[in-house]
């Protein structure tokens, strides 16, 4: 894979550059398993281990599906959820999910004609101020004009060629050019029906929300936007993306359930937390514990949220934003 | 819980992305830099007590997305801060010339009477400079507002800019309750009619420094 070459060399740029300035996180010259030489997201732990018989069996039963796609997602898709998608299968995997396999044998051409575009221009300086500004410390966007941050600029430009209504957005940049492309509006009602939800759920820690005026746009602006690209843990945020590909959006809304109950679940947290700034810090950085791949899918499965809970919430927090002239957003 | 401080300042960053709004930040709450930042999505914030004038002052500092996408969300922030920093970056011309329609962007959105302040920061990088200090500073006078250089990268003005800053904002702070009160002003009480004043939150201001 060409991703090597940058790997090597991406020491020698850092302490070029870090000389006259503190790093604040530690650096290592060996990076984790996903590719991260530090930062928040570093995980240095091997996972644990499944046995090499067991993989190869999920392997196959990934390319099979692969294979027969059509055939299999019309039939039973729902069976894609319960299993975790191997990772050497997961790029495969996920094209599919998303239906860019179908886009893409379409319109073969399609990537390439859009990067001949010129685009506009003030599309484009704003996505080269924040290709350095993603995941600094990821071998592929470590190094200034490396090959990650160039494909990152590409896919990042090509869709703003494509979709010139939506150009370019911060929030695109974190997951790339796949996005739902939420606007402050819609994301002010997400945050309504994330809060209505949590009311079933975890209703201790919605009273705890109120009562400090902890709005969701506060906390959750990222965690949707970005679609917790920067909130999970690595093996996590795969995990979740394997969901969130097959079931959609509402998976983000069920992690952030599980994600505020876990956090201020405890009274005593909730106790400690007696203010905004102090329940905002709280959820900035949730335990380790309850973003861990077991728990989050575990607790996800548990909240027991179904088709109709969604839709129900959705049509009432819309006609609720329309009742309210003042505040609706765009 | 005992309170562990005299006053409580909100205070606000905002300026075009890439600025270095939360570098600022950065060196502001945790002394020091770093060059790995990611951008800013949505809105954030950092605390940091500091002594003036022998009271203790909470800054509670929000830190907000610069691209205009984000600006509903944010603007919803400015009307309770008592401080806006307005940040541009002197390596960047269009990020200085913005600083009209943030301007523009307070005033229809944040209180009358809050405080603001210029900050050209990146003054470090002289090679690539853009914008030269006069015209910062011509800019300031035409709004009447302060206005200071910083390096977030070289510490340099960023500590001076947020106690100016949170000085302006105490002294206007007391000048109204001075006024509201002006018997406890000229007596020797005045210390204690103004924690009185405090108790009852007669307006917005006072509500806040009680927290």
């Amino acid at each position: 894979m060409s991703l090597q070459k940058s790997v090597k060399s991406a020491g020698g740029d850092r302490s070029e550059q870090g000389d006259t300035t503190s790093i604040c996180s530690s650096v290592t010259t060996q990076p984790d398993r996903h590719g991260f030489f530090g930062g928040a997201q570093y995980s240095p732990e091997p996972k644990r281990t499944v046995s090499p018989s067991t993989i190869l069996k999920r392997e196959q039963k990934w390319l099979r599906m692969l294979n027969n796609w059509e055939a299999f997602m019309s039939k039973n898709y729902k069976k894609v959820r319960e299993r975790c998608i191997p990772a050497s299968v997961r790029p495969k995997a996920w094209l599919y999910l998303c239906g860019g396999q179908l886009l893409l044998e379409k319109h073969p051409n399609e990537y390439e004609e859009l990067l001949q575009a010129p685009g506009d221009p003030k599309c484009m300086e704003d996505i080269r101020k924040d290709l350095h500004r993603q995941f600094p410390y990821h071998e592929m966007f470590i190094r200034e004009e490396g090959l990650g941050q160039q494909e990152l600029f590409s896919v990042l430009k090509a869709y703003s060629v494509l979709n010139p209504k939506v150009g370019y957005f911060q929030a695109q940049a974190p997951v790339a050019a796949f996005l739902l492309m939420h606007m402050p509006a819609v994301l002010q009602r997400d945050g309504d029906i994330l809060h209505a939800l949590l009311r079933r759920t975890a209703p201790a820690v919605h009273r705890h929300l109120v009562k400090h005026k902890v709005e969701p746009v506060l906390y959750a602006t990222e965690w949707f936007l970005c679609a917790l690209t920067r909130t999970l843990p690595w093996d996590s945020l795969l995990r979740v993306w394997d969901c969130f590909l097959c079931e959609g959006v509402k998976v983000l809304f069920k992690a952030a359930l599980v994600i505020l109950a876990g956090a201020l679940g405890p009274a005593k947290v909730r106790k400690r937390a007696c203010g905004l700034c102090e329940t905002l810090e709280v959820l900035r950085h949730p335990p380790e514990g309850i973003l861990g791949e077991d728990y989050l899918m575990y607790h996800m499965q548990r909240l027991n949220l179904t088709e109709e809970d969604f839709e129900f919430e959705h049509q009432r927090q819309t006609a609720r934003r329309r009742a309210m002239p003042n505040r609706s957003g765009s | 819980m005992a309170k562990t401080y005299d006053y409580l300042f909100k205070l606000l960053l905002i300026g075009d992305s890439g600025v270095g709004k939360t570098s600022i930040l950065f060196r502001f709450s945790e002394d020091a830099f770093n060059i790995s930042f990611i951008s800013t999505i949505g809105i954030d914030f950092k605390i940091r007590t500091i002594d003036l004038d022998g009271k203790k002052v909470k800054l509670q500092i929000w830190d907000t997305a610069g691209q205009e996408r984000f600006r509903t969300i944010t603007t919803a922030y400015y009307r309770g801060s008592m401080g806006i920093m307005l940040v541009y970056d002197v390596t960047n011309e269009k990020s200085f010339e913005n600083i009209k329609n943030w301007i523009r962007n307070i005033e229809e959105n944040a209180s009358a009477d809050v405080e603001k302040m210029i900050l050209g920061n990146k003054c470090d990088l002289e090679a690539k400079r853009q914008v030269s200090k006069e015209r910062g500073e011509q800019l300031a006078v035409e709004y009447q507002i302060k206005f200071i250089e910083t390096s977030a990268k070289d510490s340099l003005n960023v500590e001076s800019a947020f106690y100016t800053l949170a000085r302006d904002i105490k002294a206007k702070m007391e000048k109204k309750q001075e006024a509201s009160n002006p018997a406890g002003a000229r007596s020797g009480a005045h210390q204690i009619r103004a924690n009185e004043q405090q108790r009852k939150p007669t307006s917005w201001l006072s509500r806040c420094s009680l927290l």
